[in-house]
């Protein structure tokens, strides 16, 4: 779904580097079993309990082959400077070598065009980094990557024409980064061709140098790249050129669209004869990679599960995950961090400014339904508190059961303890008798039309008069929900995944009282708890793993505490392979096969 | 007729230039998404809305937006270039055109030879056991979902999930010039789930107008001259199938702009996928584009029909 | 009726019945009648009276809809009623053609007329089309249409009423059949056209020698055409005699009534009109006994039991009469009725009991 991107890559400090050499397992496995070591020491995670991931990251598949990947969506955007959602990112990252990335299994980051870890500065103002060397740019260019190639690629975010959409999310403390207009930022220096280095205006060392695991940072040639800059969009993508094992397919002269990448047709990954193994992590089995873009999941699905070297790569079809479950089950994945959902209820205007009245309706619905609705316990499990399973914070904030409270405990729905929030909330009957109708806006697919329905009725059973308007998810969010002007009562459809695999990125966009727009609003509850956003304010600069985990854990329990807003899923991602392929998938980008690790048997 | 003809055609024209008003007027008031705020991800900064905007140029005044279009559309044939991919549309619609059209003849050529036979046999044989279960048949035909029948044909027939694995499975189309006998293949299902609904209808359409013309005093007079029953039918039929040619020209002309749901279900690289994709998007250039193609083949279905019928029916020639 | 040798049609009992869902409808109900060889029939009745069943069961055309026909049609030797479908196919456009009423709606809309012409030919010859449409130009000439080369192109409606009818007959012509069966051929035409085709089928008849029994509701076309004139009531006939014969001293009460309703030029001004009362009956459920008694004038009681078979007139070989009033009673009336009386006053000047029904 378009608004379900993922990017888990937790980039550490120095200091967590050396955590995880030590092979200690975090982050939201609650399991504790066994952890199997992988080839550089760190540890691969266990999958809590109900999850089914090969997230055993194979060192030794049989080289050669052709995968075939059937897609029903096509890509939105391939350039790595503008790319942004987790289907694209399933090509970017098996082309493009970002600062620091995730292997397929790990929620660590290891250094990829880097050298070593990030050096943040005590005052956490400047970080530096060191590069590879010997890294090559694929064909035409292929000279040796440079530093200014990395600076370029961060820069070029800021113009206009190519418009990177989370550059000032993340980047906007390095020195004069927020006027910039695409040429060379004052913050960003390169001393010399493998060094780079970050001066910020802020202390916020740790979490930018987390941010360098995306794709922006990954090179790009300027004196290639900066005539296709110059246009009105840039077209970059029609002309990229790679980094990484593989390559989009593309002619002497450098073109990629009509060769390597046929919009809504097809794209063809072939191997980057300029890359080198040994500065690599990466396997990379596969001798090529190609994509065919169209038709219908249910049917693609189908054809994976009875095909031969072949994968689908986007959230399956309900119909097929439950035949795979009982049919296939070697060929079906389902990943954990699939990201969650909830219903946010309009704090600043309308009946639900009453806590009380929110947890009334927290009580009264019954999640399990909702689950249901979507595959069940299969594909999702009743989320309970905010931040999911593979974010650290999780068992922090109370895993799987979560935090003790009696309107959160009853999964299936409890009027008993509804009943005790509406009298609380002021209505002694147990049922709404105010006369503002409640304006219900849901997206019109399946099975967020049928959850939202769900929602309607436990509304309506509290008394409430409501009117449900079933939208395309795209208008729900841009048109209503993330619009505060339309003072949208609930929004029973809306979902988060995070950019990367830190706590922040799951809590603040969504309840900072602090960032609400007046367009583009993420923050659909516009939940504003000075307190809280105090506590957001404080945690941002914790350092260290852990502490943050335990900071962001204790807001992630206050939210609940405050209603913020009812979470119900915490969604498994399911992938399906055919039964000759060997896939690996990339646990913190929901579970999409890893093209650099995925091999034929 | 040639004079008739052309004013027709300068009609069809100002009826277009009418279409791409009333589309650009649409896209811009429906409640879809910005496409700037699509574009610029899911927790956009006001000021990346605006650069995309202009990046785009939304950020012009409405007319001025609706002038340059037009102008764009009739004196370039131009149509923009979509806000993803930045192809451009008319290159992106071109090379989709012929799968559509290879879809739509193909499936037209079976219903009218299937709805039709059929439709003649039932209007012979009424009320007997043929007639019952070929309308029976249709109704089903009518009823089922495109997009149902379809998965059904392919769990059934294809050669990769299909139980008896005979035709080639989704995704499996190519270009006639590419291969001509993997084309002819892989679209016999798509035909037959695109002809089935049509073809029934057809069915149950000539089973009433040639009774109805089967009573006429015309048949009574083929049949005192001693002319072979065969002939006679001819008779009927030639009079029953004026009314059809009109809904016949009429449904091809829908089809010519991009049949969805089977182009989804078998993955036929058409119009009407593009169309669908674009939708969601957003993306106005793509989806004006292919509106206007989709009107075009309707106004030109309209004038085919019309002319058809003048010729087919000499009482109603235009001088 | 008069004629020398064997008839061409011989008609005998014929009984054609159609089931339906309100009962078994009695189209036909026992007829017998005689065509020769270049001599007229007319059949005249009302609406409803079997006439065109009649003549559509001769060419086998009642066969599809479900009628059961019993009875013998003799054409030629052969008895049409049993005859096999393709063998009839032969003779139909052939040997024995058929016009119909209304021209407009009996010819094919969207056929050239020329083409419709060449594929009557072409059913039952051998021919080429070129010569298919010559002998159409022919046949077009033949009944008095101008410039037939380029009339044989153009369609139906491009013609005028009285040339479609032309066209019709040319059709039916274009095999040069023995019998010419003619529907109400004149019905839908104007006057003054009617009286032209009326002229052409006479002159065809006698250029080509051939058949025609002419089915009518108007006396007044049998009048000029017919030699010999069948009425019909309710599926039966009631009264056959030569036409001459007919006019001059009717025999059935029947008839009587369809005289005495035609207008004359002749008449005197005071004279009214006489209609028959009352309307003609359902023929699934017939009355009982003589089945026009309950519109006859003249009805007797016990006419409500008994039904009359034709019997001859006495003095008068070739002509019939289903009547069970006495010869002499009949004669009375009828002079009466001539003389300007009101079937009323006919009735007492008998001196017959009873009033009408």
């Amino acid at each position: 779904m378009k608004f379900t991107r993922t990017m888990l890559c937790v980039a550490v400090g120095a200091l967590a580097l050396a955590l995880a050499a030590c092979g200690s397992s975090e982050s939201g496995s609650s399991s504790g079993s066994s952890s199997s070591a992988g080839a550089n020491g760190a540890s691969a995670v266990t999958p809590p309990p109900g999850y089914q991931s090969s997230v055993d990251e194979s060192l030794s598949g049989k080289r050669g082959g052709t995968l075939e990947v059937l897609q029903e969506a096509d890509f939105e955007h391939l350039d790595p400077g503008i790319s942004y959602f987790a289907l694209d990112y399933e090509v970017v990252f098996a082309t493009q070598r970002p600062l620091y990335s995730n292997k397929p299994n790990q929620n660590e980051t290891v250094p990829d065009m880097a050298a070593s870890a990030p050096e943040v500065s005590a005052d956490g103002k400047t970080i530096t980094v060191h590069l590879k060397e010997g890294i090559h740019f694929s064909p035409p260019v292929n000279r040796e990557v440079t530093a200014q190639d990395v600076a370029y690629a961060i820069e070029r975010g800021a113009n206009e024409n190519v418009a990177n959409p989370y550059l000032q999310s993340y980047f906007a403390s390095i020195e004069g980064m927020p006027q910039a207009k695409g040429g060379p930022v004052k913050g960003i220096e390169t001393p010399n061709k493998h060094e780079i280095v970050f001066h910020l205006t802020e202390p916020k060392g740790t979490f930018v140098a987390e941010a360098l695991c995306l794709p922006i940072t990954a090179a790009v040639p300027k004196e290639y790249a900066e005539k296709f800059d110059k246009n009105k969009p840039s077209n970059y993508a029609a002309y990229e050129v790679a980094t990484g094992p593989y390559m989009l397919k593309n002619n002497a002269a450098g073109k990629v669209l009509g060769v390597g990448y046929v919009p809504g047709k097809s794209a063809t990954l072939v191997r980057n004869p300029n890359w080198n193994a040994k500065t690599d992590f990466r396997p990379a089995y596969l001798n090529e990679i190609n994509i065919k873009i169209g038709g219908t999941q249910a049917v693609i699905d189908r054809q994976v599960l009875e095909g031969s070297d072949v994968v689908q790569n986007e959230p399956v079809a309900q119909s097929a995950v439950r035949l795979a479950a009982e049919h296939y089950k070697s060929q079906l994945d389902l990943s954990p961090g699939g990201g969650n959902r909830y219903i946010t209820l309009n704090s600043k205007s309308g009946p639900f400014t009453n806590i009380n009245l929110r947890k009334a309706v927290w009580a009264a619905l019954d999640r399990e339904a909702l689950d249901k609705v979507r595959g069940g316990s299969l594909v999702s499990n009743v989320a309970t508190h905010f931040i999911y399973p593979t974010i650290p914070g999780f068992t922090q904030a109370g895993g799987l059961a979560g935090p003790k409270l009696d309107y959160d405990e009853h999964p299936e729905g409890n009027l008993a303890v509804a009943e005790k929030y509406m009298k609380l909330a002021g209505y002694p009957s147990g049922k709404y008798t105010g006369t503002k109708t409640v304006q219900v806006v849901g997206a019109s697919s399946s099975p967020e039309k049928e959850d939202a329905e769900i929602v309607n009725q436990t509304l309506k059973k509290l008394g409430f008069n409501t009117k449900l308007t079933l939208v395309e998810i795209a208008t729900m969010y841009a048109k209503y929900c993330n619009v505060p002007k339309e003072e949208i009562e609930v929004c029973p459809t809306v979902g988060w995944i995070a950019d990367f695999a830190d706590p922040q990125t799951v809590l603040k966009p969504t309840f900072d009282g602090e960032g609400i727009v007046a367009t583009g609003n993420v923050n659909q509850g516009q939940f504003d708890d000075p307190t809280i956003n105090a506590a957001m304010k404080a945690a941002e600069t914790v350092n260290g793993k852990e502490n943050r985990a335990k900071a962001w854990g204790k807001i992630d329990d206050e939210l609940v505490e405050n209603a913020a807003a009812i979470p119900y899923d915490w969604e498994k991602a399911p992938r399906l392979e055919a039964s000759d392929v060997h896939g690996v998938a990339m646990l913190w980008n929901e579970g999409a096969w890893d093209y650099s690790f995925t091999s034929l048997k | 007729m040639i004079r008739y003809i052309i004013r027709r055609l300068l009609w069809g024209v100002l009826l277009l230039v009418i279409v791409a008003a009333l589309t650009f007027v649409l896209f811009r008031v429906l409640p879809t998404a910005n496409p700037a705020l699509l574009r610029a991800g899911r927790d956009p900064q006001p000021g990346l809305v605006k650069e995309i905007e202009r990046l785009l140029g939304l950020n012009k005044s409405l007319p001025v937006q609706f002038w340059e279009y037009m102008k764009e559309i009739f004196l370039h044939f131009q149509f923009g270039y979509s806000y993803y991919s930045q192809e451009g549309v008319r290159s992106l619609i071109g090379e989709r055109v012929s799968a559509t059209l290879s879809l739509t003849v193909g499936a037209a050529v079976l219903w009218i030879l299937g709805g039709l036979s059929v439709g003649v046999i039932s209007a012979l044989r009424r009320h007997t056991l043929v007639d019952r279960f070929a309308m029976g048949g249709a109704l089903v035909a009518i009823s089922a979902p495109e997009f149902w029948l379809g998965f059904v044909f392919l769990l059934l027939f294809a050669s990769d999930i299909g139980k008896f694995k005979i035709f080639p499975g989704a995704g499996s189309y190519v270009g006639l010039t590419y291969d001509p006998w993997k084309w002819f293949t892989s679209l016999i299902m798509p035909w037959v789930v695109l002809a089935s609904g049509a073809s029934a209808i057809f069915a149950r359409l000539m089973r009433s107008s040639l009774s109805e013309a089967m009573g006429e005093d015309y048949i009574r007079t083929a049949r005192a001259k001693g002319l072979p029953e065969r002939r006679v039918v001819r008779h009927g039929v030639r009079a029953a199938i004026n009314p059809i040619i009109t809904l016949f020209g009429l449904e091809v002309g829908v089809l010519l702009g991009g049949a969805l749901l089977v182009e989804s279900v078998f993955n036929i690289p058409g119009v009407g996928e593009l169309n669908y994709k674009a939708i969601g998007q957003s993306d106005f250039p793509v989806t004006q584009g292919t509106v206007l193609l989709a009107a075009m083949f309707i106004i030109l279905a309209n004038i085919v029909v019309d002319v058809a019928y003048a010729y087919l029916d000499p009482r109603v020639r235009y001088s | 009726m008069s004629g020398d040798g064997e008839p061409l049609l011989r008609v005998e009992d014929l009984r054609v019945e159609f089931p339906g869902e309100d009962g078994v409808v009695h189209a036909v109900d026992g007829i017998t009648y005689q065509v020769h060889r270049g001599r007229t029939l007319g059949i005249v009745g009302e609406s409803g009276s079997g006439k065109t069943v009649s003549s559509l069961t001769t060419l086998g055309l009642t066969r599809r809809q479900g009628a059961r026909i019993s009875g013998r049609i003799l054409f030629d030797g052969q008895d049409l009623v049993t005859l096999p479908e393709e063998k009839l196919r032969a003779i139909r456009g052939n040997d024995i053609a058929m016009i119909f009423q209304d021209p407009l709606s009996s010819l094919h809309p969207l056929y050239r007329v020329g083409k419709q012409l060449s594929e009557a030919v072409r059913a039952h010859r051998d021919v080429s089309k070129t010569q298919a449409r010559a002998r159409a130009v022919e046949l077009l000439g033949l009944v008095g249409i101008p410039d037939p080369t380029r009339r044989v192109d153009e369609y139906p409606h491009e013609f005028s009423g009285g040339m479609r009818q032309r066209a019709m007959i040319a059709m039916a012509l274009a095999n040069e059949p023995k019998l010419l069966i003619a529907d109400e051929p004149t019905t839908a035409l104007d006057v003054t056209v009617q009286a032209q085709i009326l002229a052409l089928l006479e002159r065809l008849q006698s250029e080509l020698g051939m058949a025609i029994v002419i089915i009518t509701h108007d006396l007044g076309v049998v009048a000029e055409m017919a030699d010999d004139i069948a009425v019909m009531y309710a599926g039966r006939i009631v009264e056959t005699a030569s036409a001459a014969r007919l006019f001059a001293a009717p025999q059935h009460p029947y008839t009587w009534g369809l005289l005495k309703s035609i207008p004359r030029l002749d008449g005197p001004r005071e004279e009214d009109l006489v209609p028959i009362p009352g309307m003609p009956p359902s023929l699934i459920s017939r009355p009982s006994g003589c089945h026009f008694h309950p519109r006859c004038p003249y009805a007797q009681p016990d006419h409500a039991r008994i039904d009359p078979a034709l019997a001859p007139v006495p003095e008068e070989p070739s002509h019939f009469a289903a009547c069970l009033l006495e010869a002499d009673v009949r004669a009375r009336l009828w002079r009466q009725l001539q003389a300007g009386s009101t079937p009323k006053q006919a009735l007492a000047e008998a001196g017959l009991p009873g009033a009408p029904a």
